[in-house]
């Protein structure tokens, strides 16, 4: 059971309880709820924002290419998971990621919320530009995708 | 042909829209869109050499949101999409 979505920041926000309902089940005996927020330093620089891009389509596609292959690779197949990530303006503690998963047995569940967390990092098309406490920006330099297939 | 690139990421910075429209007169492949590209930045942006590197370690998608290797020819008017190096979550 997959819930994923892209949270246009303009129009809406990422809701723990909205997760909470979706991941509850009698069947499930663990849950980990995983929240990426902005933080207020980078590589020495003091951050006051960050602002995210997505590629709407291809990020929606690789959530579920993960959750698809955590079926083989972890052998998890008894779960629920919802992954709603956030693009536009966040200030700091903003929430960027949410990743809220229920299986089993508290084993399961922690192993494939990190995974699911990793390979989103790797994999899904986003990209941040921070936005420092002196007025300038950067956007963060990232992991090449050529010749991998999303 | 009209390709129409959709700019992501750090590629925004190419343009103050969220694309670049570029007039191509003949079937194009995708490595040589990129020299298109990196033709374009020479001319606007006096070759920003961070700019060339981003347009070299990106890759592309198809209007129908597939990766697309540089082999990839575009024979008719299409939109296609930059993916820099990605980084979020």
């Amino acid at each position: 059971m997959l819930h994923t979505r892209i949270i246009d920041i303009k129009n809406d926000k990422i809701s723990i309880a909205k997760a909470e309902k979706f991941i509850s089940s009698s069947k499930f005996g663990a849950s980990i709820f995983f929240t990426g927020t902005v933080r207020d330093v980078n590589e020495n620089k003091k951050v006051t924002a960050i602002t995210y891009d997505t590629h709407d389509v291809l990020v929606i596609k690789s959530f579920e290419d993960i959750y698809k292959e955590t079926d083989e690779k972890l052998q998890i197949k008894d779960k629920a998971v919802f992954i709603e990530h956030t693009k536009g303006y966040l200030s700091l503690g903003d929430i960027s990621i949410l990743i809220a998963v229920a299986c089993k047995h508290r084993d399961q569940a922690y192993v494939l919320s990190r995974y699911i967390i990793e390979e989103v990092k790797k994999r899904s098309p986003i990209w941040k530009k921070e936005h420092y406490e002196d007025q300038t920006t950067e956007w963060l330099k990232g992991k090449s995708i050529i010749d991998e297939k999303l | 042909m009209k390709i129409k690139l959709e700019l992501f990421g750090a590629s925004r910075e190419f343009s103050n829209k969220d694309h670049l429209e570029f007039k191509i007169d003949e079937k194009i492949e995708i490595k040589d869109f990129r020299k298109e590209l990196i033709n374009y930045l020479e001319i606007n942006f006096k070759g920003n050499k961070n700019f060339i590197k981003i347009v070299e370690s990106s890759a592309f998608c198809s209007e129908n949101n597939n990766i697309i290797n540089d082999n990839y020819k575009i024979t008719k008017d299409q939109k296609i999409g930059i993916i820099p190096p990605i980084g979020g979550g």
